[in-house]
């Protein structure tokens, strides 16, 4: 009986003594415990930052092939707003061509202007050789490399031509982008006016060329009272 | 009695010791029961103190009450858990007060004592 009492008094003593050092440990580790919440509260908001930072760098990946695109579609407009000046200045003839066509040179006769020589080239007569060209569907016409535009005039001052205000003077050489079998045939025809010019005693002499380069307008253009009508 | 005592104070300091340098570590969730078992071993401890002061110390009723003190401690405090409810508070208040009352009980034996002595030596 004695003996039984005492091993239940150490019994209780020893459970006792584990379980007050116990409390005492983990109380002790209360600040580490701490700390574990802490790691819990960080690894949490670090979580959700990598998620957040996940979803920004899409977010920057959309936004970059958005700036992409805007580039290229600004690029492609630039592109085609220069394209369409390119176009509209080759229409213009405000930049020099090149392609095929044909060389025409007109002179008088020697024998003419050494006999006769009353007779010189005439305006009507570049006019004209203009005109059939056009015809046989020239592109760029030049003459003496005076481009001939629009609103170029072929005009008669004194002993010279006028062409876009710069005087010219014989022989005149005739250069003409198109279709170069076209151009010639379209002079040379039976009763064309190489015929023609011919019995006047002006010579016309007509080359075919694989590469006739045509030069750009170098005047000023002036529209002083033509104003565009806005369209739309 | 004296043996019982260094027996006590024995078994404490082994337990000590033995729960200082175990490896297992208790979870951080169970410290608050384990708490409350340590309130209830030490009401029981107190409990048995007076007993024996009383001369009717019952090795069964302190080991059973030594027991069932600490499972309904920790159990209490464990339902609380569960329901939400700070229940573990009513173990605390109930072993407290009765800690402090044998506690009490303890002391004027002692006192007694002492003066039994006194009138036995005088």
């Amino acid at each position: 009986m004695n003996k039984s009492i005492y091993v239940s008094i150490i019994a209780v003593s020893l459970i006792f003594g584990l379980i007050i050092s116990f409390q005492y440990r983990s109380n002790n580790d209360s600040t580490a415990g701490k700390t574990t919440d802490r790691y819990q509260e960080l690894t949490i908001e670090k979580k959700q930052v990598e998620t957040d930072i996940a979803q920004l760098e899409e977010e920057i990946g959309d936004l970059t092939v958005k700036i992409e695109t805007a580039r290229q579609g600004r690029t492609e407009a630039d592109d085609a707003v220069i394209s369409e000046l390119d176009k509209t200045k080759l229409y213009a003839g405000l930049i020099p061509v090149t392609g095929p066509g044909v060389n025409i040179t007109m002179k008088i006769d020697q024998a003419s202007q050494a006999g006769m020589g009353f007779y010189n080239i005439r305006d009507e007569d570049l006019l004209k050789v203009i005109n059939d060209l056009r015809g046989a569907g020239a592109e760029a016409i030049s003459i003496n490399d005076q481009r001939i535009l629009a609103t170029s005039e072929v005009r008669k001052a004194g002993n010279h031509i006028n062409i876009n205000l710069v005087r010219l003077s014989p022989p005149y050489s005739i250069k003409a982008i198109g279709n170069p079998g076209m151009l010639e045939s379209s002079l040379e025809i039976k009763g064309g006016l190489v015929e023609i010019l011919a019995v006047n005693g002006i010579t016309v002499d007509v080359q075919q060329s694989d590469q006739v380069l045509v030069p750009a307008y170098t005047g000023m253009l002036r529209f002083d009272y033509a104003k565009h009508v806005q369209r739309g | 009695m004296w043996l019982g005592l260094w027996l006590s104070i024995f078994g404490l300091a082994v337990g000590v010791v033995i729960g200082l340098n175990i490896p297992v570590a208790l979870p951080q969730a169970y410290a608050k029961y384990l708490s409350i078992a340590a309130l209830a071993a030490l009401d029981s401890v107190f409990g048995g103190i007076r007993a024996n002061m009383e001369d009717n110390f019952d090795n069964a009723i302190f080991i059973s009450g030594f027991i069932s003190n600490v499972l309904l401690a920790a159990g209490l405090a464990y339902a609380g858990d569960r329901l939400g409810m700070d229940l573990y508070l009513a173990a605390v208040v109930a072993f407290g007060v009765r800690l402090f009352q044998n506690l009490a009980i303890i002391r004027r034996y002692l006192l007694k004592k002492s003066y039994h002595k006194k009138g036995n030596t005088h």
